[in-house]
Parts: structure tokens; C-alpha cells; sequence
């Protein structure tokens, strides 16, 4: 019943708030909150950059030994925040102003992998330094396409033209990793050592699929899930696999 | 409800607002009816429903034998338990029927006096409701999957057919003939639907993944493709404008006629605007779809926010048609659910399926919830009396205090 209630339009919603003697009282409060929100609106991420970064908290650097950024997913997104609209809209406007980016590294068409750009232009700049690569190329690459670009692939033609890389700087930043092929004459850009973080990432998800299939009536409470152990090779954590496999969908939630 | 009725006394809300959320809390509290029957007369799945629009009293339904019913949803008991009859049917002793499974049975928009039906022995029929006869037959090439009449024309008289092949053809009523063909799917048509604001707009979604805009006006019929990404070159991976990533099966106006849903064997709803082609980037998740033919959804406009009723496998998932939240699920049906109808006057909702069933969801008001409760005492006294007399015929009445 509660649930119902609160997907109850705005109309039939306060119905029961009969008593009028503070009405003054809560509109002075009310007015005062406004002034205080006002203030604050400005520094308060919105809800989707607090999700982003509640999952940047669960990821576990220290397992991977600062050899990848944090990564998150979309659809965890969606297991934190129901209004799936709402998380789409928010993410597209943090990619548009540069703070997050999205990679496609599965070959799902829907799944989408999301690194904020400061961890990712670090992460790039770590990776090369061991690397016998052309260091000049990829600064010009972090400072242009990553600045500028905010897709998930590019094409020869805006690599050639708009970003002027000649065909030997391409070679480099797909030898960096940075860049990955996809088609003749297009690329994804993709986070150099992703391989590393997609092989935990799938058997994790397989494991975790796996122990809900292999539960009485193929259910689980998830705080009898969350202390569950995951094979060694699974270094993601429980909770962050929690979140994956209900925001793609793969379990009834 | 009376705040609401205050604020439109004292004219602080329009009149349409407590419509509105009356509508709203109606459609929101769906549940199934568990005193309402329909008598069967199917012995395959049931395809398609419709409803007659000029007093919303009669149901149309067609089955996976090539057998069309037509029941009376007008309870005339005084009780409200009932089982509603079927008035006639064309059954299998009808020599008009069709010889294979009917996909879609439609009203005639402005008189119950005659439907059409089309199926999967290639044909569409034009019946005379009265005498249960055939006053018109066309035959296509291929299965037909679905067609469609404007129910707002005035200055036509057409029905779209989509069918096999990759095609939609226009047949107009009047001259009894295919007037013109619309060219420009690579697959076969499995939905069509005119537009509830212009008509002379068509809708189709068909099996190469495209959804279509057409005026039927001009030469060159193709008004727009629907296109997922909205022309972003770089999340399209080929240069052909879909609008899903699988066959378009189930497309739905707006009661305005402002934008249209479209449903995809990718599991996926997709929300458009009707006047640019747009689409809305409304995500709706995951909504299972394995249905391979056309399926029909309902909308419930009048309340706001608005809902949309999406068949998806075995039960009918309840979506906000603008926020894309999930609102609830009405579980029911025990197989794939083909189609539903809703009648906008009494919200109720009429589902049907591949089990045979015909299911009514009744809004859950407190009568509704009275008579339910009334009717489960009953059946609980019932059962008390029946299982005391079982007690006492079974006791023994031998005591061991006696000797």
C-alpha cells in the first residue's frame, strides 16, 4: 500500500493534512528552506553524480593496485536511482560539461561504462609512463579529444581533420590503448588495462548469477547475498556486482 | 478528495483537476476482477480485442481458430457477479470464417453494424454484425498481420493492412478496391495504426527493425523513419535510421495524437513525438517481449500523469508514458498476453492471451473491495459449515470417562 501511495499523483497526496493552525508556521519554514536551498543548489551534486560517486567509493582500487581508474557502470545507476529518464538526462548532462565519460567495452549494445574525466586523464598518464609510446601524441590526445570530443568512438575523418593526428600518431594511441578498433576508419576510445577490469567484471557477474540459480526457489535476501564470498578472481566486491545485475535486469528485484 | 473538492469549489483548481486525479487513483488501483467471468467460446489464443467506441458496450474478439466472438460487457443481473455472454460468434460452422487464425479484428469506428477482420489465411473480411455474413473480402499475397481504421476520418474511408511482403497496402471501403501501396519497409508490416489527431497520419513498425510516419497525401507517401538516436552519427553503428533494435511489434497513440509509443522484440518501449519524429529518450527498462506478432497496448490518458499498459509475457506491466517508472504489475494471465483494450469511461481493462482467457481489471474502489470482501465471507462461512459437518461426521463418540 505504501508504495502505492507514493506513485499517487500530487493531487490526491495530501489529503490528509486537515490541520490548518500551522500552516503559517510551516510556510515560514518553508520559506526559509527555500532561501537555504537556493544557497546550497549551487554546491550539491545532483543525484546522479551522488550515485556516481557512491559507486566510486565501492570499487576497489587497492585490489587492482592503482592499475585501473574506477569504473562504474550505467545500469548500477539504475539500481540506486528508480527514474531511469531522469538518470539518463542527468548523465547526459555531465558528459556534455566534461566531468564523466563513457566507453563501450562489452559488446552488449546497451551497456555503457562510465569513468570521471580527471580519474581517466591520471589513469592514461600513469599507464604510459612505462610504455614505449610517443608521450607527445597522447598529451595532445588527453588535451583534445578528451576535452573536446565527448563520444564514445570516433571516425577517421574528425581524427584526420578536426583533431589533425596523422595515421602514424593513430598507431601510437591504439598501441597506448587508448584507442580500439571497431570498424575500418572508426575506433572506440577505450581505458587502457580494461581487460583487466572486464575479466573480473563477467566472471563476477557469472558467479553471483550462478549462486542466486543454484539458491531453494532461486531466490536470495540480499543481506544473506552481500556475505556470500565471490571467486578470486571476481575482485569487484559483492555490493558492487549487487547493483550490476539489478540494474541490467538479470535478477527480479 | 474533498481538498479536492474545496480548492474546485472555491475555484483555486480547474473542474479538469479532480477529474484528473480521480481518473488517476482509478487507474492506478487496477486489480483483477475476481467476480467477472466471460464465456468461452475459444479454443486457440486469443489475438486481438477491440472495443466498440459508440457506447463501449460490446467486445470483439478474435482467436487462433479463425473464430470470432462478440460478447456483451452490459450486466443486466442486478448482481454485480456475472459471466458476460456471448452474444454470437462466428464459429467453426460459419462458411465465411476465416480458415486459419484471426491476428486482428477491428470496429467499424462509427457503427456496431460492421467489423473487420484479416488473418492468417491471407485475407481481410468486411462482416455485417446482423447476419453474421461476409458484405466485402480481400485477398493478399501474404499473412496479414494487422490493419487499421482512422477513427477520426471524415474525408476517408480507408483501411491500412500491413501483411507479409514489404508493403502497406490502402484499401478504401467505398470503391471496394486497394487504392494505393506504401512502399519503403524492407520486411513485412506487423503493425499499423492511424494517427488519433490527423488522419491522413499512418503509423507502421515492421520486421526490419523500422518504424514509419506517412501522409498518405503525398505521391511519395514516407513522411519520416522513426530513428532511435536522433541522427547521432556516432551511437548508430549503420547508416539506416531504426527505430529498435528488432521487429516493431506494438505502436500506440496518444489519445492526443501528440506521440506514440512503439514497442520491439529488443524488450524495449520508445516514446516519439508525432511532429518532429523525435524520439524522447524516455527509458522505460526492460520489458520482455517474445511475442513475434502484433501486440496491442492501451493508454490511459485522462489521468495525469498519464499510464500506459504494455503486454509483456505473461503479465501487463504499468508504466508512467512520460517519467518511464514502473507503476506495477498485473499478474493474471498464466500465458503470453496478446493484446489489451480499455474502456475510457468505466477504466476498466479487458487483457487477452494465448491461454484462452479473456481477464476484465476492475479499478479497486471501495465498493468493489465491499462486494469482494462480502462475496469471500460467504464462501468462507461456506466452508466453515461444510467442514464442522465433516468434523461431526467423522467423531467418534466413544469417551473413555464413561466406564
Amino acid at each position: 500500500m505504501s508504495c502505492k501511495r507514493s506513485i499517487l499523483p500530487e493531487g490526491c497526496r495530501n489529503r490528509k493534512r486537515i490541520c490548518t493552525s500551522r500552516k503559517q508556521d510551516d510556510d515560514v519554514s518553508h520559506t526559509k528552506w527555500d532561501a537555504n536551498e537556493h544557497f546550497e543548489t549551487a554546491t550539491l551534486p545532483s543525484d546522479t553524480k551522488a550515485a556516481l560517486l557512491y559507486l566510486k567509493n565501492l570499487f576497489p582500487l587497492e585490489k587492482f593496485e592503482g592499475r585501473l581508474p574506477p569504473i562504474m557502470t550505467k545500469h548500477q545507476l539504475y539500481s540506486i536511482i528508480h527514474n531511469r529518464t531522469l538518470v539518463d538526462k542527468e548523465l547526459e548532462d555531465l558528459r556534455i560539461c566534461g566531468e564523466v565519460r563513457l566507453f563501450k567495452l562489452g559488446s552488449k549494445a546497451d551497456e555503457f561504462f562510465i569513468v570521471f574525466t580527471q580519474d581517466y586523464t591520471s589513469h592514461v598518464q600513469k599507464f604510459i609512463a612505462g610504455m614505449s609510446v610517443n608521450k607527445v601524441v597522447i598529451d595532445k590526445f588527453l588535451s583534445t579529444v578528451i576535452s573536446r570530443c565527448q563520444d564514445v568512438s570516433l571516425n577517421k575523418q574528425t581524427m584526420l581533420y578536426d583533431f589533425h593526428f596523422k595515421d602514424e600518431d593513430i598507431t601510437q594511441l591504439v598501441k597506448a590503448c587508448v584507442l580500439t578498433v571497431r570498424d575500418v576508419g572508426s575506433w572506440w576510445v577505450s581505458i587502457p588495462a580494461a581487460g583487466l577490469y572486464m575479466k573480473s567484471f563477467t566472471r563476477g557477474r557469472k558467479a553471483i548469477l550462478t549462486m542466486i540459480k543454484k539458491c531453494k526457489y532461486k531466490e536470495i535476501l540480499q543481506s544473506e547475498l552481500e556475505v556470500r564470498k565471490l571467486p578470486k578472481v571476481a575482485r569487484l566486491g559483492m555490493t558492487y556486482h549487487i547493483h550490476d545485475i539489478i540494474g541490467a535486469e538479470l535478477v527480479e528485484w | 478528495m474533498l481538498n479536492l473538492l474545496a480548492s474546485r469549489e472555491l475555484g483555486v483548481d480547474s473542474p479538469a483537476c479532480v477529474f484528473h486525479a480521480e481518473t488517476a487513483l482509478l487507474a492506478h488501483s487496477l486489480d483483477l476482477s475476481k467476480y467477472h467471468d466471460f464465456q468461452k467460446i475459444h479454443r486457440g489464443g486469443i489475438n486481438s480485442l477491440d472495443l466498440d467506441p459508440v457506447d463501449n458496450r460490446y467486445l470483439l474478439s478474435g482467436g487462433g481458430e479463425g473464430i470470432i466472438g462478440l460478447h456483451d460487457l452490459h450486466n443486466t443481473t442486478g448482481v454485480p457477479q456475472c459471466t458476460f455472454p456471448t452474444i454470437c460468434t462466428v464459429g467453426l460452422s460459419n462458411r465465411y470464417r476465416h480458415k486459419f487464425s484471426v491476428e486482428t479484428v477491428k470496429w467499424y469506428p462509427l457503427d456496431t453494424g460492421m467489423f473487420i477482420s484479416s488473418g492468417t489465411d491471407k485475407h481481410l473480411k468486411v462482416w455485417d454484425t446482423n447476419s453474421l455474413t461476409t458484405a466485402d473480402e480481400y485477398e493478399f499475397s501474404g499473412v496479414v498481420y494487422s490493419h487499421d481504421v482512422s477513427s477520426i476520418a471524415t474525408k476517408h474511408c480507408l483501411i491500412a493492412v500491413g501483411y507479409l511482403g514489404n508493403s502497406v497496402r490502402l484499401l478504401d471501403l467505398r470503391c471496394g478496391s486497394s487504392i494505393h501501396t506504401l512502399k519503403g519497409h524492407r520486411s513485412s508490416v506487423l503493425s499499423v495504426q492511424w494517427s488519433t489527431r490527423n488522419e491522413y497520419l499512418l503509423a507502421t513498425g515492421s520486421q526490419d527493425s523500422k518504424a514509419m510516419l506517412w501522409d498518405i497525401r503525398r505521391a511519395n507517401s514516407s513522411l519520416m523513419m522513426l530513428d532511435q538516436h536522433n541522427g547521432d552519427a556516432s551511437a548508430n553503428p549503420n547508416s539506416v535510421n531504426t527505430a529498435h533494435d528488432g521487429h516493431v511489434n506494438g505502436l500506440c497513440f496518444t489519445p492526443d495524437g501528440l506521440h506514440l509509443v512503439t514497442f520491439g522484440t529488443d524488450e524495449r518501449l520508445r516514446l516519439w513525438c508525432t511532429a518532429t519524429g523525435r524520439n524522447m529518450f524516455v527509458n522505460y527498462g526492460r520489458i520482455n517481449n517474445k511475442c513475434r506478432k502484433s501486440i496491442t497496448l492501451a493508454m490511459s490518458h485522462d489521468s495525469k500523469p498519464e499510464i500506459v499498459y504494455v503486454p509483456s509475457d505473461n503479465n501487463i506491466g504499468v508504466y508512467g508514458l512520460f517519467s518511464g517508472t514502473k507503476l506495477g504489475t498485473l499478474r493474471g494471465h498464466f500465458s503470453q498476453v496478446n493484446c489489451c483494450v480499455r474502456d475510457a469511461n468505466t477504466q476498466h481493462l479487458y487483457s487477452a492471451g494465448n491461454d484462452r482467457n479473456i481477464l476484465l481489471w476492475l479499478p479497486q474502489t471501495d465498493t468493489v473491495r465491499a462486494y469482494e470482501a462480502h462475496l469471500t465471507g460467504d464462501s468462507n462461512k461456506a466452508h466453515v459449515t461444510r467442514f464442522t459437518q465433516r468434523i461431526a461426521a467423522t467423531a467418534d463418540a466413544w469417551s473413555s470417562d464413561d466406564d
